[in-house]
Parts: C-alpha cells; structure tokens; sequence
C-alpha cells in the first residue's frame, strides 16, 4: 500500500504542492527555533559556563527582583563567609545594571538590546567574574575600565575621557583598563563597566553595599560540604550556591535578547501549522473524492478497508516526509540567518558551529508528518468505508456523515461559548478575560462546526449584489456544491482574520484609553520627564530642572517592586505635592494629608485585591525585608499611580533607592511650555542623553509606542497567517479546477468564454474570502469588544472600533480573494475542450 | 433543400508523425444540407467522432476546411470559436454533460445566459414541451434518469436555434426505450421545426432515424444510404467490414 500512495503522490504531484508548501513553513519556523535556540545556548555554555568562584553567596531577597535592583548586603557578610572553615578567600562583588555608557559623540553605545552592567573591581583577580585585558584597574572616583568589545565598538582607547551615567549621577572619567565581559551569570557578554569598589558603592547603588561574595577553596576542600558550612554559619538571610549549581541555573542576558527570536518563531510555527492544517484536510478530502471510483476499484479486486486507507495515510505520510525535510532545511537557513545577523552585530558574542541535534530533527520529523497525518485521517477513513460496487457506478460519491449530527454538536459547541462570553462579561477583570479567550475559542470550534450550514445562507447572501448572471451563479452555486470545503477553506481564513481584527480593536482601545487616562491623570504638570534607556536616573536630574527659570516645581517619583501576600506590587514614592494638582487624584476615602510616615494610598483595585480598608495595616516586603504600613486612603484608578503610594521619606525607610524614576514639572505662569521645556532639554542633554523632557502629548505618544510596536510584531506574524489561508483558497480552487475538468470542458463546448469561466471561478473564491473574513470580523471585533467591557477598570476604559481600518482590513482580504482565483482560473481556461469533456 | 449547413472541404487530422503517423482523416469531403438529419457510422477508430468534432470547431482538421455557411472555422480564433459555438451550434454529448449545479431549466439556458441573451419564450415553450419535461424543470440533474438528462442536454442543444446540432453517440449510455425518446425528439426537431442535425453513432437502429447515413472506415468516406432502416444500415456495415482487412474491423 505504501507503493501505491507513493506511485499516487508523484502521478498528482501538483495537487499537493501547496499542502506540501503549508508543512514545510510550519516546520521551518518550528526547526529555525530550535536550531537557534540550541546554537545559542551551545555557545553560551562553551563560553560563559564556568564560573571562577568555587562558591557563590548572594543576599537572598524576599521578592523576586530583576537584575537592576538587586539586594545587597554588607562587607561584615564576606567576613563571615572567611572564617568558616575550608574558605581560602572570599571576596565581596558588586554587579548591577543600569548604567549608561556613552560613546565619544555623546550618544549612547550601541548594545543592540543587551544591558550594561556596572561592577565594582575585586580585591583578587582569582574569582573575579572578569579579567583584565589591557592597562590597570581603575583608581578612584575618575577612573574606569570598560570590557574590550564596548571600548572598540565606541572607538575608546586607553587613556581616553569616557562618559558614563548611573542611576546616581553622570561623570566622566579616565579609561584605565579593559576587561573581558563577565563570564558567568546574567551579565555574561554583557557591556561592562567597572570602578573601585567604594566608587563603583557610591556610583552604582548610593550606598554601601554588595550583591555577592565569591569564595575560592582550600585545596582539598570539598565544595558541597563548605557550601552547607556557610549556610549554616550566615543563615537564611543568603542563597549560597557551588560553581556547578550557578551554571546549572544561570540565567544569560544574551539568552533572553536573543532568545526572543525564537519564542516569535515557534509562535509562529503553531499559527501556520494550526492554518496549515486546514488545507491538508481539504486537499485530502478532494483528492479521495476525486479518485473515488478507483479506490473502489481497489475494493473490487481485493483491496481490504484497512489497506484502502492505509494507502491514503502512506500518502499523506509522504507528504509530511517531504515538507518536513523541506522545512528542517529551510529551518537551518533561518537559524543560519539569525546567527548571521547577530554575529555582524559589533558585539563580542561567543559563536559555536550551528547545533543540529537529533532531538530537533526528531521533533521536525514528528511535527510535520504527524500534523499531515492527522489531517489526512478523516479522508483516510472516509476512503476506506467505500463499497467495491461504487467502482461500476457511474456517479460516485464518497459517504459522508450526515450534517446533522455535525450542526447539532456545533450549536451545542456554540451555546456554551455564548455561556463563557457572558459569565466572562459580568466576572470583568484579568479573570472575565481568560473566561472570554475561552469563549472565543469554544466559538471558533462552534463557527468552524456550523460553518457548512453557514456557508450555504452567508454565500447566498453575499453574492446577491453580483447579480445573476450565468458566470456569477455558476461560481456562487460552486462555493455552495460542498458546503463542507468551502466552509474548511473559509474557517482557515476567518481564524487569522479574527486574530488580525480583535488585534486591531483592542490595540485602538488601548491607544485611546492610555489617551483618555494620561489625560484624566495628569493635572498641572506639564512638562513629564523621563529616562529611555534605564528606569531610573539620577536626582541631580530634577536638581538641575528645579533651577530652569520657569519652573515653578519639579515632583519627583520612584518606583521599586514589592511584594504583598503573594501580590507582585510596584511600591511608588512621591515628593510633597505630587497629588495635589500635578496628578489629579480622586479620593474614595482619606486623603493625601494621610501620606505620613508609615502610611501608604493604595489605588481601589488594589486595596479590593488586598482585602484592606482605611486604617489597617499591610506588610509589604521588598529587598531589604518586611514592612508594616497603615493605609491612608484610597484612590481611584490612575494609570500614573497604579502602585502602593509611599512618601518619599517612606520609601528610604523601607529600603528605596535614591534615584528617580519620573519627573513632573509644572510651569510658573506667564512662561510658554516649549520655550521651558527647550530650557530644560538644554541643561541636561549634555550628560544625561538619553533624558527625554516631553510635554503632555508627547508623552502620550511615547506611552502609545509600544502599542504599536505590538502592533506591528503580532500583526506582521497574523499576515503570514492570512497568507496561508489565503494558499488554501488558492489550493481549494485549483483542486476543483481539476475535479470538474469535464464540467468546465462542457462550460466551455456551449460557449463560456475564457473571460467568463475567470469570473466563475473568482467569483467562487470571493464568496469563501467574504465568507471566511466577515466571520472573523465579527468573531474578533465581537471578543475584542468584550474583552475591553471586562477590562474597563484595568485601564482599558476606552471601546475604540477602528472602522475604517477593518474595512480596509476586508477590502484588502476581498482583494487577495481576486488574486487567489488568477492561477486556477489559468489553469482552466487552458485546459482543451475536447480533452477536458473526455476526462474522467 | 439544397442550402448546405456545413461543408468538410478535402479535411485531414493527421496525429504523430514520421514511422508512427495515423491519418485519422483523410482527404473527407462532405456536405451537410439545412434542415436534413444525418448520421455518420463507422467502426471504431474510422474517424467519425474526429470528423465530428472538426466539423463542430472543437478540433482543428492538420488540413482542408470546414465551412459553417461561409465562415471557415479551421481559421476562426479561439475566441470567435466559442461565441460561435454558443450562438450557432449545439452539442449533445454521450455522457450527459449537464451541470450538476442547475436546475434543467438553468441547465437548458445556458447558452443563452453566457450570452447574455434573453430567451424566446415561445421557443422555449415549444422545446420544453417538445422534450416533455415541463414538470421536472426545476430538478438539478442528479434527480433525473439518464434519458430525461440526456432529453435536457438536446433542449439546450436547440434552444438558441443553432446552424446545426452536433450528437456525438447521444444514445450510447442509455437503455432502448430511453434511446427511442431522444432519436426521437432530434427527427421531430429537425421535421417539424427545420433543425439540421448531425449524428455520430454505431447503433444501426438509431442511424435508422437519419435521412442519411455516411460510412465512414480508415478515415475516409465509403458510402452513403439515403433514407435508411436499420436493415439497410445493417447490409452496408456488413458489406463494408468484409471489403476492409480484419486488423481494421476488430479495431
């Protein structure tokens, strides 16, 4: 049997060229992803596993923090960790992110999405996380040394005055030295910048203080048992960890830059497989339908069920095979792509030779034949249950089972979609939109389900305004001969079109709600300044603004993460004022004569979550412990002071730092707001770049970029998606160009000309185009919609229906319809009449 | 009656070449009179569906002309080709060829819809009637038995008043009684309403409807029978089949 599918294939080759195509993109992203992914992390571990410490201690915090505000602690640590027995040194280390380096023109390095670190020069060289390479270890407060890759990527050379800002202040400073990256750890191959240790305290932290100790060994020691020696001595206040336990979990800067890529490309992978599918089903049920009459042939002389379908499944697994391989090769072109284009990058990124492992070919193997395979298994089936006798009828038929059954599961499908869509519409929240997500769904597998007793009203319907022309009846009659098709073609499009415009409403409500909130937020302040590349920037920042003539005041807020019960919170402090006008703030209860010390405003959401009332009490945790705070009042939700609202005092005491996170600036009267913020712009450009002073609407813009930038990423990959559906319908038509050969052969004896059988067939594929698309518009702007009613308190407060943008959207997916029809329709109107009515 | 519908002029379809050539036709000349109901007859492989089909414009003849009134079809442009061929010749086909998305009514108007044209509405009365179907006209063809679709299939053939209608074995896939009601329908239609008809078939008894058989063996004419019975028919093709080499009947 696997022959006779193999003889099958290479004689209808053509057929399967697009469902061999739709295999082979899905894949090639899936292997791209995994080849990058496993090159990457080869080289990584080649070049960053070892970590020169036989022993690493690092605070141990009671929240999880990112890199650039890590716990510390103190020297009297390291001290400690010396006398426990075993310990030849140990040596305290400072590393954090954060930093700016600037290049020699004043902007910014280049670093391609990877962080900086800044670091404090170790005592001893031997389990320092990076070495020198060139000159002398930087010297006080006017020395530094940069990692080699970053000094040549800037064009710095010993001796040269280089610029750095940090969350404290900006400086220049002598470039003594150059290093390696750091070897281990998050910053491994990261841009580093390093100072004298009580420099690099005061520059990088404001404080004193260090983010780790690394321990080197007597010899002889054994790096288990003085591992649990040293937790034992310094207690749970430390995460004490041996050289194999770090690199076992290291996180790498590098992996999660670059790693990005291939979480886009398995994204992707599903997408075009899950389309994918939709146009194997097809093809594999008109390619049984089709050679109905010899499969029962087959029957006749002998052939059981089983081998029937076998033959198909040998099919479709040849297939699988086929675009699998396709796919891998390709796969292994993107990864080589990617790497390529990281590598031109003037970064010192380790390479490795490109890893293809077995499990990746393995895995691209089963992805592709499997999902060819279970797509073809319906037909596969079908195909086996034909009776031998249907060989000697003249008219044949594949059994299919009845509609019946189909609708009802379908309406049934649909019904406990509407149920989840209205349960989610009144629960609201992140919760009522997980209950709508699941909703949208359970109604895709209703729609898909319903979709052939849909087609045949919606088809009608669409079509009336083509008129009644033959060509335009034949065509409409054609999208409604197979409901089942049409509706499978038409369900792979109305998928991606759901996608594209539930994408394409949520993100105009968003835009008009950051809009509506920034707007409703801010008060007096007009002028908002903040810092592009890291959070935070220094407070010489606001010093410098408060002494621009036509600034009447300059409040200034910091944010830190915290942690309240099993509640992840951003804890905020404000300067005096902050509430009174520069941010409009409504009160439910108390007010901001409350905010003293030891006392925080809790935005209504928040506090609902937390389960607190004015006057009780909370304990919040952040780096430096747990600290009990009474609530003062209660605001309404404002998208600037969506966090736990502290003075400034507040937050020294429970363990902020001292740098900036945002500035508001309001305006003496009588001063124009772009001649203050020109001012403004004018004082601190020189050493802080990357400083943006932004009055009101610029801010807003600024807040909306990432929207877009969504946007444009999801909406580039849900084109593709389109595309694929819109191969489908290029597929579907083509297959029955084939199969009603001898119909179009007779079209063409009684006179059809080849303009018109053109119109037919666009006309058929216009139908499913609309068909598919105006049932993911209704689909995706419906879910949409409702998830921003579940939203409105999470700052999706705003419903904007970007009309005119989703009427594009489906004059544009009419537009490819025409498109689809151009090849089969070259197909048919070159197929010789008399050839055509002779065929079988 | 001696207006001449269609003319073959010295027509051959030579196919391959060289050591393999075959001369499907060769050298055929013939005159189809209006209004007259002609068979054509042969064995297998003596060309009579070839000529049919070049005298309907589906096939180019490799040389000689085929005139439908004055206009030489071997020269005509493909698009001219099939605007004639829906605005001045029918077809009947073996296998029934309707389009399994209309109804017969739509089926039978087909032509006239691509067209553009709208129907003579006394014609059609006339034709439906004629084909006795006026009950079944909104059934789709997979409703109908063979010889009702193929009855449909000669009302579209005629609905447009083509030049001539073209029936290639129009009985072939159907049973005796079946046969007798289109043989039947296409003499009626050229004797009462003046239709020409050209007929390709191998039954003796259906070429009994014509008002002349044309033989037709090895690609050329043998003979022709004037107001044939089927016993008539039936000597000739004997007569024939013994002049010829056995290689050539078997075929």
């Amino acid at each position: 049997m696997f022959r006779l599918g193999l003889r099958s294939v290479l004689a209808h080759r053509l057929r399967f060229v697009l469902c061999t195509l739709a295999v082979t993109l899905g894949v090639a992203f899936a292997g791209g992803a995994m080849v990058f992914t496993d090159t990457l992390s080869h080289a990584l571990k080649k070049n960053f596993a070892v970590s020169t410490a036989d022993i690493t201690v690092t605070p141990s915090s009671p929240i999880e923090t990112g890199t650039d505000r890590p716990a510390t602690f103190q020297s009297e640590v390291a001290d400690r960790v010396a006398a426990v027995p075993g310990v030849a040194s140990a040596i305290p280390q400072l590393m954090v992110s954060d930093v700016e380096i600037l290049g020699p023109d004043g902007k910014k390095v280049e670093n391609y999405g990877l962080t900086s670190f800044g670091a404090a020069w170790p005592r001893d060289a031997a389990t320092a996380p990076f070495k020198l390479v060139d000159g002398t270890p930087p010297y006080g407060g006017s020395q530094l040394a940069l990692d080699e890759s970053t000094a040549s990527r800037a064009g710095y050379e010993l001796g040269d005055q280089v610029r750095i800002v940090t969350p404290t202040q900006a400086l220049t400073a002598t470039l003594t030295g150059t290093t390696t990256p750091a070897v281990a750890g998050a910053a491994a191959g990261a841009p580093l910048v390093t100072f004298d240790g009580a420099t690099a305290q005061r520059l990088l932290l404001g404080k004193a203080g260090w983010t780790s100790v690394t321990v080197a060994l007597k010899p002889g020691s054994d790096a288990d048992t003085v591992s649990k020696a040293i937790s034992t001595t310094i207690g749970d206040s430390v995460k004490v960890r041996t050289a194999k336990q770090v690199s076992a979990d290291g996180r790498h800067d590098l992996d999660t830059t670059f790693g990005g890529f291939s979480t886009v490309l398995v994204l992707f992978a599903c997408l075009a497989l899950f389309v994918g599918t939709f146009l194997i089903v097809n093809t594999f049920a008109m390619v049984v339908a089709q050679r109905s009459r010899e499969l029962a042939m087959l029957r006749a002389i002998g052939a059981s069920r089983s081998q029937v379908t076998s033959s198909i499944v040998a099919e479709s697994a040849i297939i699988g095979f086929l675009g699998s391989t396709l796919g891998l090769l390709i796969g292994i072109g993107v990864a080589v792509a990617i790497r390529f284009t990281y590598e031109t990058l003037d970064l010192r990124i380790p390479t490795a030779s490109l890893q293809v492992t077995p499990t990746t070919i393995i895995a691209c193997y089963v992805i592709g034949t499997g999902v060819t395979i279970a797509a073809a298994a319906p037909a596969a089936r079908r195909a086996g249950r034909l009776p031998p006798i249907a060989a000697m009828r003249d008219d044949v038929s594949v059994p299919e089972r009845s509609l019946l059954v189909r609708i009802l599961i379908g309406a049934f499908v649909l019904l406990m979609a509407v149920l989840f869509y209205a349960i989610g519409l009144n629960t609201g929240g992140l919760p009522g939109v997980v209950l709508i997500v699941l909703g949208a769904g359970t109604a895709v597998i209703g729609i898909v389900m319903l979709s052939p007793l849909l087609s045949r009203y919606v088809v009608r319907a669409l079509m009336y305004p083509f008129g009644r022309k033959a060509p335009v009846t034949l065509g409409r009659r054609n999208a409604e001969r197979n409901p089942r098709r049409t509706s499978a073609t038409a369900s792979a499009l109305m998928i991606s079109v759901s996608l594209i415009s539930g994408l394409m409403v949520i993100a105009a409500s968003a835009k008009a709600s950051i809009n509506e909130n920034i707007a409703e937020a801010l008060g007096t302040s007009q002028i908002l300044i903040t810092t592009d590349g890291t959070p935070a920037f220094s407070t010489q920042v606001g010093d410098r603004t408060e002494k621009v003539a036509g600034v009447r005041s300059v409040h200034r807020v910091r944010t830190e993460t915290g942690k309240v019960g099993k509640t992840n919170v951003q804890v905020t402090g404000i300067s005096d004022g902050t509430l009174d006008g520069p941010i409009t703030t409504k009160y439910d209860s108390g007010s901001a004569a409350a905010l003293g010390s030891g006392q925080a405003l809790l935005p209504r959401n928040l506090a609902t979550t937390l389960g607190v009332t004015v006057g009780k009490t909370f304990e919040l945790a952040t780096t430096t412990g747990t600290h009990k705070l009474a609530v003062g009042g209660i605001v309404a939700p404002n998208r600037q002071l969506n966090a736990v609202i502290v003075s400034l005092p507040t937050y020294q005491t429970i363990g902020g730092t001292t740098s900036d996170n945002l500035l508001y600036v309001e305006v003496a009267d009588g001063n124009q707001v772009g001649q203050v913020r020109a001012d403004i712009l004018g004082r601190l450009t020189k050493d802080y770049p990357s400083i943006q002073v932004r009055d009101q609407q610029a801010y807003a813009a600024a807040a909306r970029e990432p929207v877009n930038g969504v946007l444009a990423a999801v909406g580039f990959l849900l084109v593709l998606a389109v595309l694929i559906a819109l191969l489908g319908i290029v597929n579907t038509l083509g297959l029955g160009v084939v199969e009603r050969t001898r119909e179009i052969g007779l079209l063409r004896a009684v006179g059809m000309d080849s303009p018109q059988l053109s119109r037919m067939l666009r006309v058929e594929s216009i139908a499913i185009t609309m068909l598919g698309s105006l049932l993911g518009l209704a689909l995706g702007v419906g879910v949409a919609a409702a998830i921003q009613s579940a939203m409105v308190d999470n700052g999706l407060g705003v419903r904007d229906i970007p009309v005119l943008q989703l009427v594009a959207a489906v004059a544009a997916a009419m537009l490819f319809g025409v498109l689809a029809a151009v090849w089969p329709s070259r197909r048919a109107s070159r197929l010789n009449v008399l050839r055509a009515i002779a065929a079988e | 009656m001696n207006e001449i519908a269609v003319r073959a002029v010295g027509v051959w379809k030579v196919y391959g070449g060289g050591q393999t050539q075959v001369d499907a036709l060769a050298d055929v000349s013939a005159d189809f009179g209006k209004g007259r109901f002609t068979a054509i007859m042969g064995p297998s492989g003596s060309g009579k569906s070839t000529l049919l089909h070049c005298l309907a414009g589906l096939d180019k003849p490799s040389d000689g002309k085929v005139l439908l009134g004055d206009i030489d079809l071997t020269t005509l442009p493909e698009k001219q080709l099939t605007h004639l061929r829906r605005d001045r010749i029918g077809f009947v086909f073996q296998a029934f060829n309707l389009v399994p998305t209309l109804t017969a009514l739509e089926n039978i108007t087909l032509p006239l819809d691509l067209a553009g044209r709208k129907p003579d509405q006394e014609w059609l009365t006339t034709v439906i009637d004629a084909i006795g179907l006026s009950d079944r006209l909104s059934h789709k063809p997979a409703e109908l038995s063979g010889g009702q679709q193929q009855r449909v299939a000669c009302a579209r053939a005629l609905v447009s008043r083509p030049d001539v209608v073209f029936a290639d074995e129009p009985t072939g896939n159907l049973d005796s009684r079946s046969s007798a009601d289109v043989l039947d329908f296409l003499h009626r239609s050229v004797r009462d309403f003046g239709q020409t008809v050209v007929m390709v078939t191998h039954d003796p008894s259906a070429a009994a409807y014509a008002d002349r058989v044309l033989f037709l063996a090895d690609g050329t004419l043998q003979s022709e029978l004037l107001d044939p019975t089927a016993e008539s028919v039936l000597d000739t093709m004997k007569k024939l089949e013994t002049a010829l080499p056995a290689e050539h009947v078997a075929g």
